[in-house]
């Protein structure tokens, strides 16, 4: 108690306001920061209110207008680099034995390089290989086919169900898949966020044994990409929807061809049975995000991302280009981004690459038209099932490796290496098959060489395959007179009756 | 030492009242911490630059730029010499944040100082040390060699990583968000398909 009367009373005072300016400066901190972070809420300030799966771009566009512009540039065909682009080409043209190895098969008739998202709906509906059907159950193709088309897709599929969606003929949905690609299909409406819209990649994942939900960041810049640019088939056998084109990845052992193969040989797949040879031959589809993986530049962790949608600046803002193209289109904002070669430099790398990968392209598919065509041959002089086996046996492998190289966008030059291992397999399998079929022929009495059939054009090809190509481009000019109209009226009214909301 | 303690125990009828406003001072201390989210920037995560929108530019132009796949933000702006010294610039710079943010000092556009050069040229160095050998340089720029030691590299390379200078408005659509993410859109996640295999 003595202690007390000894102390100074000014040294409590001093305690006292030091503690108040103390405290208080502590509380005007901590008000800054609620402030602030009520302040990041509206850092973005939306001017329309984008509704959950909103498949309307132009919507979205209201909201982000640097991003959507340079979506529409999508639209540009004008780019051409050596052998690829956005430019229109008919690849049949370009390379007439694609109409021989695919005979029997819709890709005969008309394939064209892909234009650009924009024309991801005009395309489909043009395609002589969807047909011209009249009413919603006709048609060769089913619904499954617009499943890479639209955001109107993830739509649909959450109205119907992902299994009704795929099921009944791809006319019956003619009026409801309207929009191109778009936003919906890779962002989430509110946060912005990368998300998959496609349940074929979620349902990949989990039978490779992965979890897509761990994906980091830099991964979805490549998953979102990877919800259409890959290898595909459509599963007829699934107990819980039978007869419905289930559209499924061939995942279960891997991304690798041989994995592919495997799986597909496991569950006797076969695409079509090839016009000529009669072999069970397997189609493979675009496995673009699957070759990429194989790169240098997916092992160092480049994303699809990083180069098919550099990060530029206009006007002093910063934003993502959303113009997805051939980043050869655009060498400064995306190679030069890491590599200091000069433009020049770097386009002959891609070339030379691309070139290299060429010629042994070209030597697999002569040995793959002239298997097919002294397998014919075998065929016509009386071969029986039994002595073809190993011949077709070695002649869909071929083929396989082949359409696996040949059909991946850009693959030349995202995996040199793995492309030109994988169209060695195919060219040793096709002259595998030829040795068998030399052997046989003469057995058959057919000696000396099986004339190589003229199909120097995309015509003469389609000729030696016996297409009428006049009667199908006839109705399909009729189908795009007569229905397609219609299902632009009827989606037109659609969505007028969908309002755009301001946000206040 | 013993006596020096008790002169700052209160007398007993003072103990209630100074428990309670110990209480209060430690309570609001504690607020603070957690409002700040002061523990994220004992680590190294980029995200933690970002609890606040004032560096949203810097951050989108980082993830958009090559180095944000091999460096986190401390990389370059923290000096990593020592445990001692990385920490004891964070707790200045921190300071410093705090000071800046309470009474809304931050710029618009937000430019490196000075004091911070040489530890950040230092850092481009720690990674890049083969790149700044003067016996691998001499050949390929022999008329730049020679000033190598007056200057830092971001003398030159202005640009990296950040771009050229750019202000709050330059990344208005850069929707940063270091908390959640959906990578599966909610209605998959509503279906009967498995997802995960957990």
């Amino acid at each position: 108690m003595t202690e007390i009367k000894k102390r100074i009373p000014w040294v409590n005072w001093v305690l006292f306001f030091a503690t108040v300016v103390v405290v208080f400066l502590l509380g005007l901190f901590a008000s800054s920061i609620v402030e602030r972070k009520a302040e990041s809420e509206y850092v973005y300030k939306p001017r329309v209110k984008i509704r959950e799966l909103e498949p309307r771009n132009s919507v979205w566009g209201e909201n982000f207008p640097r991003e959507y512009q340079t979506y529409l540039r999508t639209k540009d065909t004008s780019f051409r680099s050596k052998f690829n682009g956005s430019a229109p080409i008919d690849m049949l043209a370009e390379d007439p034995r694609l109409v021989v190895l695919w005979a029997g098969y819709a890709f005969s008739k008309n394939y064209d390089q892909s234009k650009g998202h924009y024309y991801a709906i005009r395309d489909i509906r043009e395609t002589l290989r969807t047909g011209a059907p009249k009413d919603p159950d006709d048609g060769p193709q089913p619904n499954t086919c617009w499943s890479c088309k639209s955001p109107d897709v993830p739509r649909l599929m959450q109205a119907k169900g992902i299994a009704a969606f795929y099921k009944g003929k791809w006319a019956s949905l003619g009026d409801e898949v309207v929009n191109y690609i778009g936003c919906a299909d890779c962002h989430d409406p509110v946060t912005m966020d990368l998300q998959i819209t496609r349940p074929a990649l979620v349902e990949a994942f989990k039978a490779m044994g992965k979890d897509i939900t761990k994906a980091s960041h830099q991964e979805m810049r490549s998953l979102v990409c990877a919800q259409c640019h890959v290898e595909y088939y459509f599963d007829k056998k699934r107990q819980d929807s039978p007869d419905v084109a289930y559209l499924t990845f061939p995942w279960k052992y891997g991304t690798t061809a041989e994995a592919g193969l495997k799986y597909y040989t496991e569950i006797l797949f076969t695409d079509f049975i090839h016009q000529l040879s009669r072999t069970p031959v397997l189609k493979a589809q675009h496995p673009d995000y699957e070759l990429f993986l194989t790169g240098i530049h997916a092992d160092r962790g480049v994303a699809c991302a990083d180069c098919h949608m550099p990060y530029i600046k206009e006007g002093g803002q910063k934003f993502t280009s959303h113009h997805i193209v051939s980043p050869l289109a655009n060498i400064a904002n995306t190679c030069q981004v890491c590599h200091r070669e000069s433009e020049e430099t770097l386009l002959e790398n891609v070339y030379e690459r691309q070139e290299k990968i060429k010629q042994i392209r070209d030597l697999a598919e002569v040995e793959l038209v002239k298997a097919h065509v002294e397998a014919k041959a075998a065929w016509d002089a009386g071969a029986g099932e039994k002595e073809m086996e190993p011949v077709l046996d070695n002649i869909r492998i071929a083929q396989w490796y082949w359409d696996y190289a040949a059909a991946s966008h850009g693959a030349s030059f995202h995996s040199p290496l793995e492309v030109s291992r994988i169209i060695g397999l195919s060219l040793d399998k096709s002259k595998e098959s030829r040795i068998l079929l030399a052997r046989l022929l003469p057995k058959l009495g057919k000696t000396g060489e099986v004339p190589y059939p003229d199909i120097a054009t995309k015509e003469k090809a389609q000729q030696f395959i016996g297409l009428n190509m006049d009667q199908l481009k006839k109705e399909k000019e009729e189908f795009m007179k007569t229905v397609v109209p219609l299902w632009d009226q009827k989606a037109k009214e659609r969505e007028n009756s969908w309002p755009v909301v301001l946000e206040k | 030492m013993n006596k020096k303690l008790q002169w700052l125990i209160p007398p007993l009828p003072w103990r209630l009242p100074v428990a309670i406003l110990l209480g209060i001072f430690f309570g609001l201390g504690i607020l603070v911490l957690y409002l700040s989210k002061a523990g994220s920037y004992l680590s190294d995560d980029p995200k933690a630059c970002v609890n606040c929108h004032v560096m949203n530019p810097q951050y989108a132009n980082w993830a958009h730029d090559a180095h944000s796949r091999v460096t986190t933000c401390n990389d370059c702006h923290v000096p990593q010499t020592d445990f001692f010294n990385k920490y004891f610039f964070k707790a200045k710079d921190g300071l410093k944040h705090a000071y800046a943010f309470t009474f809304r000092l931050e710029p618009q556009v937000i430019i490196m100082e000075k004091e911070t050069r040489p530890m950040i040229g230092g850092n481009c160095i720690r990674c890049h040390t083969e790149t700044v050998q003067k016996e691998f340089l001499k050949p390929v720029l022999p008329l730049y060699h020679n000033h190598l030691e007056e200057r830092y590299c971001l003398d030159c390379h202005r640009f990296i990583p950040h771009g050229s200078v750019g202000g709050l408005a330059s990344t208005p659509n850069a929707l940063i968000h270091p908390k959640k993410r959906n990578t599966v859109a909610g209605w998959i996640k509503e279906t009967n398909i498995a997802i995960s295999n957990e």
